[in-house]
């Protein structure tokens, strides 16, 4: 069983991340004495979203040191699923999420204000839940853009249209197992993406959910093909049929939403051996 | 992996408002640039000063050049090194690094 269903799931063995108890953060923080955060004023390289770690990382691999590697990734990985770490769902739970959460807001996404230095007010992709809401509403200047409240009916068809759009859907977590974010995103616009495409930095984790190709069914219409923001998915040329890597596949579902055939399926990954703990 | 890696190297007395500018964020082809806030992330940085442009994945420049042409300033200088030297470099750092360790403990 997936280690976060099994420590954070609901009596019945639900997934982790459709449990209510964890979109109940507490409203205060315990400070701890530690630091919180590797030394971003020293150092610009590692600014932001705890990218340190793949600074560090891309030289380690220049280096060839794949120890070194090993070492980088096991500590920031560590320190991201005590605190603030990601997962793929599919537009289906995404949906349950936006009746579980409250409030929900859409707010500007820091990743691409980061990577591509879009404007706060042409990039309000991502969600924010929770009662935190009401702190950036108020204080505004806090949080670059501020904050848009929605009713959950109107963020499920926001979230309809960033899906049929092509944007994959992730639960964001802020201290362990808060879910206090939903992001719709991309490669390599999403620093979360990005990182586990190119790094395998597994601060973003695969989604319960791997979708399979029915070859009977497939008439290489081609129409799911731009879809994929995970490199899993291609055309075989020869016999013009769909072809998606399972071992890649994060299980977001763009891809089966776009065929007209319905010649995708989405599996439980944990219902397939081979895929057991690929996440 | 490429044979020569980029060494982008970024004058931030002329590159002052990377937000404001965006130029080589806009343009690379492959997302090298990266434009963090300077101080430490706890999502509310609002002073687009506290950013600052660096060329953080540069192992996936291909050199292209486009950056450079598209800066205004002239703070961006593009150059390559090969990577045999950048990874003696990095391994240098890296022992020195854990040489220094050895001795606290
Ligand atoms: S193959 Fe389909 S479900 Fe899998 S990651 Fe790509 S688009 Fe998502
Ligand atoms: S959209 Fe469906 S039928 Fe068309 S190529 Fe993809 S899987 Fe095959
Ligand atoms: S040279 Fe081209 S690929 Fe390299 S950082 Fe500049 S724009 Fe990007
Ligand atoms: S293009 Fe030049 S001035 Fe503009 S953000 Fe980049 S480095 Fe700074």
């Amino acid at each position: 069983m997936c280690w976060l269903c099994e420590k954070y799931g609901d009596s019945e063995g639900g997934r982790w991340y459709l449990n209510p108890e964890n979109y109940a953060r507490r409203l205060y923080k315990v400070r701890k004495a530690t630091e919180e955060a590797s030394g971003a004023d020293a150092d610009p390289q590692s600014a932001g979203m705890g990218a340190g770690a793949i600074a560090e990382l891309i030289k380690a691999r220049i280096a060839e040191d794949p120890e070194w590697e090993k070492e980088v990734r096991d500590e920031a990985l560590e320190h991201a699923y005590q605190t603030h770490f990601a997962q793929v769902v599919t537009v289906d739970e995404f949906m349950q999420i936006l009746d579980t959460a409250y409030p929900l807001v859409k707010m500007t996404c820091g990743c691409r204000r980061v990577q591509r230095g879009m404007p706060d007010e042409e990039n309000f992709t991502c969600m924010g839940i929770g009662p935190g809401m009401y702190k950036w509403e108020r204080w505004p200047e806090t949080y670059r853009g501020g904050v848009e409240f929605m009713t959950p009916e109107e963020a499920k068809e926001w979230a309809l249209i960033n899906h049929k759009q092509g944007r994959v859907q992730t639960i964001d977590v802020f201290g362990t197992p808060y879910i206090g974010g939903l992001c719709q995103c991309e490669y390599p616009g999403c620093v979360a993406v990005r990182n586990r495409v190119d790094y395998d930095f597994k601060f973003l984790l695969k989604g319960h959910s791997v979708a399979k190709v029915d070859r009977d069914k497939c008439t290489g219409c081609k129409s799911c093909l731009n879809r994929c923001q995970f490199k899993a998915l291609n055309l075989e040329v020869y016999t013009n049929k769909a072809y998606i890597d399972l071992d890649t596949c994060f299980g977001c579902g763009l891809c089966a939403t776009a065929c007209p055939v319905d010649a995708i399926n989405l599996l439980d990954r944990e219902s397939l051996p081979g895929l057991a703990n690929n996440w | 992996m490429r044979d020569m890696i980029a060494q982008i190297n970024i004058d931030y007395d002329l590159c002052q408002d990377p937000l404001v500018c965006r130029g080589c964020l806009t343009v690379c082809p492959t997302v090298v640039f990266v434009c963090g806030p300077t101080k430490i992330w706890k999502f509310r940085e609002t002073d687009t000063k506290e950013y600052k442009v660096v060329a953080r994945y540069i192992d996936k420049c291909s050199g292209c050049g486009d950056c450079e042409k598209a800066c205004p300033t002239g703070a961006l200088k593009l150059g390559f090194i090969s990577r045999a030297e950048l990874r003696d470099r990095f391994r240098a750092e890296r022992a020195a690094k854990l040489a220094a360790q050895q001795i606290q403990e």
